[in-house]
């Protein structure tokens, strides 16, 4: 069983590497779509990997009380981030091309070129 | 002997996160559009929903993950409202 809590120790520590160089991304980067990649960093790698080692490190762990109910818990977040954030940054992206909110150049439009 | 490596780890994880949460925060404050700021606010509340459920296993208690499930959520409906309004252009520039 412990074989479990170091496989998830692992997957926390890469979790936490990726959160920090997606936060540096994200304040780096110079436009909002370039942003939009280190964010995808930072969620992926930052919320659902340490979500996914957390439900194997409390499955292998002995020494926690009501541990297969964070197991689950942490499982299921861990899928609903999986899910939910690549939905969101996506209309986010759509509706910041709609309003015309961002000022860039860009070689090709193909989403330009399908409506008007 | 697993709950003490458990504690060094922590002490190796908690850094990272709390750095991570101060540059997105620094990017949340400092956004140019409204769409930047939206997706400081997003990133911020994916990884407190991941913390949180560090620290619960930290704490031992159950009741912080419950809390993690709803954060998530929380996020996800702030993005689709966000997009709604301005893709109808009511409000932002």
């Amino acid at each position: 069983m412990s074989v479990l809590f170091y496989i998830g120790a692992l997957l926390i520590v890469i979790g936490g590497i990726c959160d920090l160089f997606g936060a540096l991304g994200l304040l780096k980067f110079p436009n909002f779509y370039v942003r939009l990649h280190a964010a995808t960093v930072g969620t992926i790698g930052g919320a659902v990997v340490p979500l996914f080692g957390v439900a194997l490190l409390a499955l292998g762990a002995d020494f926690l009380p009501h541990r297969y109910a964070i197991a689950g818990a942490s499982f299921i977040t861990g899928i609903i981030v999986l899910l939910a954030a690549p939905a969101g940054a996506h209309a986010l992206a759509y509706a910041a091309h709609k309003a015309k909110l961002v000022e860039w150049k860009p070689k090709v439009d193909h989403l330009k070129e399908v409506r008007e | 002997m697993l709950e003490s490596t458990f504690m060094t780890l922590m002490k190796l994880i908690i850094p990272l996160y709390i750095a991570a949460f101060i540059i997105y925060a620094v990017r949340a404050f400092r956004g140019p559009t409204v769409v930047d700021i939206i997706l400081a606010v997003d990133c911020l509340s994916f990884d407190v929903a991941a913390f949180m459920a560090i620290l619960a296993v930290y704490f031992k208690s159950v009741y912080l993950v419950s809390g993690a499930i709803i954060l998530a959520l929380w996020a996800y409906l702030l993005d689709i409202y966000v997009a709604k309004y301005l893709v109808s252009r009511e409000v932002g520039a």
